[in-house]
């Protein structure tokens, strides 16, 4: 029955988003994988929300690395067993997002982590306030791009322990 | 302030900041709250965060697979294992091994009797938020009896590290499977105790009823989950949802209230502790002989993959990527407390001001599991109003802290 | 004169008498797990019950003999730190419990990590391990009680710009 109902939420969904979908694959049996254009998120995004598919369990921010130039924004939707997985890929120089707050409110916490650890602009997201680094870190430094060098970031004596002088 | 001039027209009514913590004496971690308060009644609550903001998830980065593995732990020392298992089930699943059977079935062990000392320690933290200091000490005295169980199976009290990647470093000898059984039964006896006294005791009932009430259409809405998702009737359980390690050959029953208020939180928490008694005793019975461990090799092929558990407070959400290399690409930790913050400062308005550390407590949060990643403000306040250190030393709060 | 110079002697013997038998202390989280907290709090409850020695958990700095300091110290609660231990009342004594608080521990090398607790407050006794048992928390607190009864007080510290570093590096522009 578990994985019968899977199937049928895998394929609703699936159904659903083929729309907008550039690739859609399924790495894992319980997993669907749909890539987006950045300019279709809103719409994916605001259908899941009016077919009630799942809840958004968070939004991962992966950077692909400078020779690539793009950063990668997966939005995670579970429901039960399955997990759907809107990717976006924007690139690296003019990373830029629209908001989906208007659809989910209780993404605010996670757009604002993305604004600060990887530097993503997002549009019309209502706070962009700094929310876990620290008051005087530095503007203009993101600690999960892959460019960011831990090292810059330490005491003298965490400095030693990473064999540095 | 406005001075006062009887002439003048009366001032909108105007709301006060309470600012509480980092260092405060309720909570054990540090929190900086603030709530804006109309008389008693609050207003508005916000919350930031960020003093155990640590950066693990960038940390982890720079460690190999396998050092990864003590780091994530460490990401919060009451739900260690359940972090430590669901890195390992990520990492194991990305390899492309499995765990032997009987690997699981202690994983799973170690993971439910963790869930008994972390419901008994919150049990014990609600109670004294409530100014219900015997309980407190009861709870934590008999969580005792779990800490030692903990103790003979893995050698450490608290970040037990049970687990290595492809399978756990600790056997169930039949002298220990005694020792837990008894500290089992002894333990379910005493929450009969717990279940009376949360379900009859007067000033309790009366700390808890119709406090901080969330309705079920809410609780979807917000996406809360665990055991604060469970208390308002949704039935949201990953154990049960998507079994992962063991939970596969010894099925769990979700206990579900529909009051939604604390009360039934700290109803369904209790109970939950007596299906975890239940499911201690059916893994004993049945654990599958065999190995503890495979190999897992050093590097870990890439790909990407997602694992969801059910710890003591909800759905931890793991993302793991591989580039191929020896340390991780990229893991990313969702856990539980995150999306159940959001729910509380939604709560909070509308509360008594004396209301808020029990509704705080209500969701059992855990800062240094948020702060690996996340500061959290509330979502409908959009105006910034995060108060610098400086200001908050002319406003004179510091005596108050 | 000599008379005064008696009494104050008789005060201090008395002040160290009460401070030595009950020592205040309050507990701060600057970045540790929690485990090293909830191993605290277990130390002040029925099993293992500190009480008993007189030690007691206080909320307030301003009450607080020592200080018992869990957790690697990040970026964002060094001030908040230093804060707590400029409210403090002269003498004061700081405890670092566990293996972050007295180097940085499993998050050393992390980029919001300014090390141990001695990297920006001045500490009396350290208990290490991960988390430290409840008894080691005790044998901490007692050391530093033993220290007290032979007349070793602590010198007023005064906190400056060169004791206290000041968080480094991190150089904009990087992204």
């Amino acid at each position: 029955m578990q994985t019968e109902t899977l199937e049928v939420k895998l394929k609703t969904a699936a159904k659903f988003l083929d729309r907008w979908a550039v690739e859609t694959t399924t790495p894992e049996p319980e997993r669907l994988d749909v890539v987006i254009d950045a300019t279709d998120l809103l719409a994916a995004v605001a259908g899941m929300v009016k077919i009630q598919w799942g809840y958004l369990a968070t939004i991962t921010g992966i950077d692909l690395g400078v020779e690539d130039g793009r950063l990668e924004l997966l939005y995670h939707f579970c429901s039960g067993p399955a997990v759907v997985t809107l990717r976006v890929r924007i690139p690296r120089g003019n990373a830029f997002i629209p908001s989906i707050y208007e659809f989910i409110p209780s993404v605010s916490f996670y757009e604002r982590e993305l604004i600060e650890m990887l530097g993503i602009t997002i549009a019309n997201t209502p706070n962009t306030d700094r929310l876990f680094l620290p008051d005087d870190w530095p503007e203009g430094v993101y600690p999960l791009r892959k460019d960011f060098d831990i090292n810059e970031a330490q005491t003298p004596r965490n400095r030693k322990a990473n064999g540095n002088t | 302030m406005a001075t006062h001039n009887p002439t003048q027209k009366a001032p909108e009514r105007e709301t006060f900041k309470i600012p509480i913590g980092p260092q405060h004496p309720a909570l054990k971690e540090p929190g900086h709250f603030e709530f804006a308060v109309d008389g008693e009644t609050v207003t508005d609550a916000t919350v930031r965060l960020g003093y155990v903001h640590r950066g693990i998830e960038k940390g982890v980065e720079s460690r190999t697979w396998i050092q990864g593995q003590y780091l994530v732990e460490r990401v919060c020392g009451i739900c260690s294992h359940v972090h430590a298992t669901t890195y390992c089930l990520a990492v194991e699943k990305l390899a492309g091994v499995e765990a032997p059977p009987r690997a699981q079935a202690i994983r799973s062990l170690v993971a439910e009797l963790e869930r008994i000392h972390s419901h008994m320690l919150w049990l014990g933290v609600a109670a004294h938020e409530a100014g219900f200091d015997m309980l407190f000490m009861y709870s934590w005295r008999d969580r005792e009896t779990v800490m030692n169980l903990l103790e003979g199976i893995t050698g450490n009290r608290v970040n037990y590290s049970a687990n290595i990647l492809g399978g756990v470093k600790c056997d169930i000898t039949p002298e220990q499977d005694a020792a837990i059984r008894a500290g089992v039964d002894y333990l379910e006896e005493r929450t009969r105790h717990y279940l009376d006294v949360v379900q009859n005791d007067t000033m309790f009932m009366r700390r808890t009823k119709n406090v901080g009430t969330m309705t079920r259409e809410q609780a979807e809405q917000m996406g809360v989950v665990g055991p604060t998702a469970r208390a308002s009737g949704v039935p949201r359980d990953i154990r049960v949802d998507a079994p992962y390690a063991a939970y596969k050959d010894f099925p769990v029953n979700v206990i579900t209230e529909t009051a939604g208020d604390l009360h039934a939180r700290f109803v369904v928490r209790v109970n939950e502790l007596f299906e975890t008694f239940r499911l201690i005793r059916a893994i004993l019975d049945h654990l599958p002989e065999g190995d503890l461990q495979t190999r897992v090799k050093r590097k870990i092929p890439a790909g990407e993959t997602i694992m969801r558990i059910e710890a003591p407070r909800g759905e931890l959400f793991y993302y793991v990527k591989s580039a191929g290399g020896e340390t991780p690409d990229r893991v990313k930790i969702r856990t539980p407390t995150l999306p159940n913050m959001a729910s509380v400062l939604e709560l909070a308005v509308g509360h008594q001001l004396a209301d808020m550390p029990m509704i705080l407590t209500g969701i059992d949060p855990c800062f240094s599991c948020n702060d690996r990643m996340i500061t959290v403000r509330d979502t409908h306040s959009n105006q910034r109003d995060v108060w610098t250190w400086d200001q908050l030393r002319k406003y004179g709060m510091n005596a108050a802290q | 004169m000599d008379i005064n110079k008696t009494w104050q002697g008789v005060l201090d013997q008395v002040k160290t008498w009460a401070r030595v038998n009950s020592p205040w202390a309050i507990h701060y989280n600057s970045g540790s797990c929690n485990g090293c907290d909830i191993e605290i709090l277990a130390t002040l409850t029925p099993r293992y019950d500190a009480e008993r020695l007189g030690v007691k958990l206080e909320g307030s700095p301003r009450h607080a003999d020592v200080l018992i300091c869990t957790g690697p110290v990040t970026r964002q609660s060094r001030e908040r730190l230093i804060r707590i231990y400029d409210q403090m009342p002269e003498p004061k004594f700081v405890i670092a419990v566990g293996a972050c608080a007295l180097s940085g521990g499993a998050f050393q090398g992390c980029y919001n990590i300014m090390g141990g607790i001695d990297e920006v407050i001045p500490v009396d006794v350290f208990v290490p391990g991960c988390p430290p048992r409840p008894e080691a928390i005790i044998d901490g607190v007692v050391k530093l009680l033993g220290q007290l009864q032979g007349g070793v007080s602590a010198e007023p510290v005064t906190l400056t710009e060169e004791s206290v570093p000041a968080p480094q590096g991190v150089k904009p522009g990087l992204a």
